[in-house]
């Protein structure tokens, strides 16, 4: 660990659509800051995860120290910190899920693509190595009558077994 | 058998309800219009006081008495809408706002123009992205149609409506959480007093509100308080003299997952027993049911000789567990109670928000004895302690004898109580999280310590017959202090 | 005033006043770790339970509350006549029962979970709130049979160094840097038993920012445990091996209220020390860090005199002899006498009397560090004026507003003396051209000084004065409050105190002086200088006196 600062090489810009929806969204607010939640979504949207430049600019934008963002960037499992897949598969694994043979679904992936169920402080050891799939475990992802559950993306599938997330997932680009 | 009355999800499967057009076609937003035409906003909030309405979300607090602690001469202030929903066996919010967005937002008009409010924010949880899109198109539309913006519909009230994301952490589900978590910050849940009803969001009083208490304004201004009073039960609650009346008025979406035919929402009038409800639910999957759990995860277990319970705000809680947020989890004769505790356990280990010190490191620990315990490396020691029963005087409580039981079960115990002591209901937590954990805990130990000895024995987990699982209804603390509440009878 | 009964004592406190520091005042210790006076009050460490009474309405009388209340957090008011309890009390509090006994322990249990309990190996082993508490309230044992977490040691900043392994995230460090700094540098990262403090960096641990702002150093004195260390004071010393003096901070003219730890060789560490008025509880790094030129080896130790164009040691006698000798030749127009903006009041006001008394002169100075920049905190500022007592050292020099030998004037105004006799102590001060011409000039520069600074080079006679820890004295700051430096160490070799230096110099030509000790001075101030009649040592005591207050 050195005590070198990073120097941020690409600093990261939205994208001329996303400035437009920043501008609306902090008018929402009566102080900048609470737009936090909603401008780390939409930062994560174009760069794929919150890298140390996106949270410069976040901080920037948001007028604070670079250290709140990085702060609510590690509370949330939301936000990555670290490059993810293209699809990013959550596999709901709280009681309702697990009642229903969640673990079935869950080690299928894992054997499917030979990964191991990502952790928030390592992403790469559940994310393929062509960068296509991250796997995740989730809690309650309040779809307990249709359990198991899956969300993809912004997708979320029911009532899985083995087969259907095998199809699911091959369907995938 | 029990019918379903559906009231707040009756239009839920109309086709396009979620579209301004068709929604209007079913009544929608008349209820607000007869509102403000009719009502003053102090006649709403007696309304909703008369109408005995419970919050929906978990603490199941009076909503009127909620309102009226709000300072009115604090401007500006702020409705919160709880749709973080993350409570486990939870999903009724989630239906409104995919399929019926316009109803919630109905909802909010009458709580604003009711309480003076003029910014509402609607916290979505992240992953609820159909919700949030459904609901955001709705806001769009509401405005259009001049149900949203400045003076609406010419009666002078300005309403702003926003949704916002979280992002994936169950405690921002509590209100101060949520607060917190919506100024940009970690969803650590703040101190209380001062409560938000008077100290709230952007320190501002601030009304937290959940989805389907939201829901049931627009029918409740409808279609009246006698009405409304019809549904459900009251009780009189006889700690007073003479007793006053205790409602549990209006219907309940009740979430019913797990070992379950069909599970889903039903909404159902509120008091209906646990038995019913599975009833209803298509009855159990396997050959019987070998525990409930009531009111999301965070409730205290119910056994199968428990059933008869009510699943209203009152019975359950004279019945030492909650309804909480109305998501009943069944489990059949397969399941092992150690391993469902652990699974519970594993989730709040991971949700705990990590701000005040005995929930930051008791969850994680009462989770790693559970998992010792789960992977048959329960210690045999076995120590004395005071056995706990009917006691001198028939009360609950130190019978003057000592037991012996397995270190780990009591330490399991312990850890669990001293986050927050289930016995005294009282907890050393900034939050009530603390007594989420201990509940589920410390009510699975003592109503299945079968099990769990079992699996200490053994050295591996062992799922025992339903009898054998669980302790008799004379060892078992909760069904020994049960009270059944009793119907209000006005007095003569 | 609100009337409580605390325990079994009946008082009287302030509205307002939180239980922690209600019961401090009365000598009862409420444990506690995130609470901080100065600091906004999170309630996360719940160490702080007590017992509030409440009246009970269906039992008719005052009970225990069902919950326990933290200290931090609740505070007293005066009830209104027909809400007292009892009839007479606004508030009932125990401290002392056993369930705020038991809550206690099991918080403690907890805090103990994954800390390492490395007290033998601690910096802060000694002086650590957790080894005091856990010793007078925790139950001895562990029943965690877990792995601890061992989250990493990281490198916040320049001087401060985290021990994550010890934090209890009492979150003290994040809202200093919010609060009072306004910086912001530090925060949690990561969710529940995995939170850690830190500063923001990549995910190659890198830093984005550095804990660098000035006033950083606060941090390692709020923690309450070892978790943040000073790297100045890593390993250096065991506190209890220390002695203590307090003091006033000689950095800026902001006057911070300070301990300094000692030994016989010398200064160990600087800590502030609370003033209501001046500092709270804080203290600037410049402040902090910058004592260690007092231990340098390279400290003026003997007089010095200048032969054949090279200073050479000489012995005390020789030296005074050598100065007396010119200052008694000298006309009184062309000697000008230059007092130190470093100096104590009580040498100031010597050097003063020796001037005006003694060698009949007005040509009174005043040198000092140059100004340096201000910087303004939400809740500290730190001064331009890098002098402790400009404002002491012109009343008792009595240098008006106007006064002609003072900042840039100063050259110019000695242009054509012959004879001076500067008292530094702003040894760093480099000299630029012009100054160092006008310096030249002078037939006989006589400098006292504590290094052989650009001044000191310049001089004829040069005396070793002493650094403010070897002194005793008085420092007046910017806003008028007079307060007490105490010797701490011996000074280097044959230095001497300074205003004994002037003493000395004073009798040799043939001045009244005899002081034995500085508070003599002190007490010919209070009766001399105007404002300052309330000045004494005696009446200074810890807290100070302010001369605007009267
Ligand atoms: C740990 C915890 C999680 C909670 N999660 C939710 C939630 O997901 N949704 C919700 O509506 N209320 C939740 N609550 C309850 C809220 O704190 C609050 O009582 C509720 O939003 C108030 O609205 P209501 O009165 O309409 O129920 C939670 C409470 C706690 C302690
Ligand atoms: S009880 Fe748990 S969730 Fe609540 S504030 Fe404390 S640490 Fe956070
Ligand atoms: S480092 Fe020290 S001050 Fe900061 S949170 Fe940890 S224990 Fe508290
Ligand atoms: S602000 Fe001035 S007086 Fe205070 S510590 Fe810093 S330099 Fe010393
Ligand atoms: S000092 Fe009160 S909770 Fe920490």
């Amino acid at each position: 660990m050195s005590n070198e600062l990073i120097q941020i090489e690409t600093p990261f810009q939205f994208s001329e659509e996303n400035q437009r929806k920043f501008d609306k969204l902090i008018q929402r607010y009566p102080v900048k800051e609470a737009a936090m939640l909603p401008t780390l979504h939409l930062a994560q949207k174009q760069a794929g995860y919150i890298s140390p430049a996106v949270m410069e600019h976040v901080a920037e934008l948001l007028e604070l120290p670079v250290m709140k963002v990085k702060d609510v960037v590690t509370f949330y499992p939301m936000f990555f910190e670290e490059p993810v897949g293209k699809y990013v598969i959550r596999v709901c694994y709280t009681l309702p899920c697990a009642l229903r043979d969640c673990k079935l679904v869950l080690e299928h992936i894992k054997e499917k693509f030979n990964i191991d169920v990502a952790s928030e402080t390592d992403l790469a050891k559940g994310t393929t190595p062509d960068g296509k799939f991250t796997l995740l475990k989730s809690e309650c992802l309040a779809s307990c009558d249709v359990a198991p559950v899956v969300m993809v993306n912004d997708d979320l599938y029911k009532n899985l077994t083995p087969e259907k997330m095998e199809e699911i997932l091959d369907g995938l680009e | 058998m029990v019918q379903e009355r559906r009231i707040l999800y009756e239009h839920l499967d109309v086709p396009d309800i979620n579209t301004f057009d068709v929604f209007r076609q079913y009544d929608g937003y008349k209820r607000f219009e007869k509102t403000i035409k009719e009502h003053q906003p102090e006649e709403i909030c007696d309304m909703v006081t008369q109408s005995g309405l419970k919050g929906r979300g978990g603490a199941g607090f009076s909503t009127g008495l909620k309102w009226s602690f709000v300072p009115r001469d604090i401007e500006p202030r702020y409705l919160c809408c709880n749709a973080d929903e993350s409570e486990p066996g939870t999903f009724s919010n989630r239906y409104v706002l995919e399929k019926n967005p316009h109803l919630l937002i109905e909802g909010i008009l009458i709580c604003c123009y009711a309480m003076g409010i003029s910014t509402a924010y609607v916290y979505i949880r992240g992953e609820f992205t159909l919700g949030k899109r459904m609901l955001d198109a709705a806001i769009e539309e509401a405005y259009r149609h001049g149900y949203l913006g400045k003076n609406i519909l010419g009666s002078g009230f300005d309403l702003d409506v926003y949704s916002h994301p979280g992002a994936g952490a169950y405690i921002c589900g509590e209100e101060t959480g949520l607060i917190e978590s919506l100024e940009g910050k970690r969803g650590q849940p703040r101190v209380k007093p001062p409560f938000p009803a008077v100290e709230g969001l952007f320190h501002k009083p601030t009304v937290v509100q959940n989805v389907e208490t939201l829901c049931n304004l627009p029918f409740l201004m409808g279609q009246g308080v006698e009405w409304y009073t019809s549904i459900g039960r009251t009780y009189g609650d006889t700690r007073f003299d003479p007793p006053q009346s205790d409602p549990n008025t209006g219907t309940k979406l009740y979430c019913i997952s797990g070992d379950v035919n069909k599970p889903g929402v039903y909404e159902l009038d509120l008091g209906l027993t646990a038995e019913e409800l599975i009833e209803v639910a298509g009855g159990v999957k396997g050959e019987r049911v070998k525990a409930v759990i009531p009111g999301g995860s965070s409730a205290p277990i119910l056994t199968h000789y428990e059933l008869e319970c009510r699943l209203d705000f009152t019975s359950l809680t004279l019945w030492k567990s909650m309804l909480g947020s109305g998501g009943i989890i069944v489990m059949n004769e397969t399941r092992n109670i150690v391993d469902c505790l652990l699974n519970i356990m594993k989730f709040y280990a991971h949700e705990s928000c990590g701000q005040c010190t005995p929930c930051r490191w008791g969850t994680p620990w009462v989770r790693d004895i559970v998992q010792r315990i789960a992977d048959g490396e329960g210690r045999q020691t076995t120590i004395q302690r005071p056995r706990f029963g009917i006691a001198e005087g028939g009360r609950w409580g130190d019978t003057g004898e000592m037991e012996e039981v397995y270190e780990d079960l009591d330490l399991l115990e312990s850890v669990a109580n001293n986050i927050a002591n289930v016995d005294t209901m009282t907890w050393n937590t900034i939050c009530v999280f603390g007594i989420a954990v201990s509940w589920p805990a410390v009510s699975y130990l003592r109503k299945f310590r079968p099990e769990f000895e079992a699996a200490i024995r053994e050295g591996k987990l062992v799922t025992l017959p339903v009898e054998e699982a669980t302790v008799p209804p004379e060892e078992n603390y909760a069904y020994q202090q049960r009270i059944v509440p009793r119907l209000f009878e006005a007095p003569a | 005033m609100a009337f409580i009964k605390l325990n079994d004592l009946e008082v009287e406190v302030e509205d307002g006043t939180n239980i922690i520091e209600a019961a401090r005042q009365h000598d009862i210790e409420v444990p506690h770790y995130c609470y901080h006076p100065g600091l906004t009050r999170p309630a996360n460490c719940r160490m702080c339970l007590v017992e509030p009474h409440v009246f009970f309405p269906p039992a008719g009388k005052v009970v225990p509350d069902r919950q326990l209340a933290t200290g931090c957090t609740t505070t007293v008011r005066t009830a209104p006549p027909d809400r007292k309890l009892d009839g007479k009390y606004d508030f009932i509090v125990r401290t002392d029962t056993p369930r705020v006994k038991k809550a206690r322990e099991d918080i403690l249990e907890f805090l103990l979970v994954h800390h390492p309990l490395d007290c033998p190996v601690c910096d802060q082993a000694g002086e650590c709130d957790l080894q005091d508490f856990s010793y007078n309230h925790g139950s001895g044992k562990s029943r965690y049979l877990e792995v601890k977490n061992v989250p990493p040691k990281k490198d916040l900043g320049p001087d401060v160094l985290l021990y994550s392994t010890r934090c209890i995230v009492c979150t003290r460090c994040i809202r200093f840097c919010d609060e009072v700094a306004g910086t912001g540098e530090l925060g949690l990262i990561h969710r529940g038993s995995h939170d850690e403090i830190d500063i923001p960096r990549d995910h190659d641990e890198n830093p984005l920012r550095l804990l660098d702002n000035k006033l950083a150093g606060n941090v390692v004195d709020i923690c309450p445990v070892g978790a943040l260390i000073s790297k100045d004071f890593l390993f250096k010393s065991r506190p209890w091996f220390m002695k203590q003096v307090n003091s006033v901070c000689p950095g800026c003219s902001v006057g911070c209220n300070i301990t300094v730890d000692y030994k016989e060789d010398g200064l160990y560490r600087i800590k502030p020390r609370f003033h209501e008025d001046i500092n709270q509880h804080w203290m600037c790094d410049d402040g902090r860090l910058g004592y260690h030129y007092v231990n340098s080896e390279d400290r003026l130790q003997i007089p010095m005199k200048r032969v054949d164009g090279e200073l050479v040691p000489t012995s005390w006698a020789d030296a005074l002899n050598l100065i007396v000798e010119k200052f008694s030749e000298t006309d009184p127009e062309s000697i000008a006498v230059i007092g130190s903006a470093q100096g104590t009041n009580e040498e100031n006001y010597l050097l003063g009397k020796l001037a005006r008394e003694v060698l009949k002169t007005e040509s009174i100075g005043l040198f000092g560090r140059e100004p340096g920049e201000e910087h303004k905190f939400p809740q500290f500022t730190i001064d331009a004026d890098k002098n402790p007592n400009t404002r002491g050292a012109r009343d008792m020099l009595k240098l008006g507003e106007d006064a002609s030998l003072t900042g840039e004037a100063l050259w110019n105004g000695i242009a054509n003396v012959k004879v001076a006799y500067l008292v530094n102590g702003a040894p760093e001060r480099p000299l630029d051209e012009g100054a160092k011409q006008v310096l030249e000039a002078v037939d006989f520069l006589v400098v006292q000084d504590i290094f052989e600074s650009d001044v000191a080079q310049l001089a004829d006679v040069v005396l070793p004065g002493v650094t403010f820890a070897e002194k005793d004295g008085s420092f007046t700051n910017a806003k008028g409050w007079v307060q007490r430096i105490h010797r701490a160490v011996d000074p280097p070799g044959e230095a001497r105190v300074d205003w004994e230096i002037i003493q000395q110099l004073a009798k040799r030509l043939g001045g009244e002086m005899d002081y034995h000790f500085a508070g003599e001075i002190a007490l010919e101030i209070a009766e001399n200088v105007p404002d300052y009649q309330d000045a004494t040592h005696q009446n200074i005591g810890a807290g100070g006196v302010n001369i605007e207050r009267g």
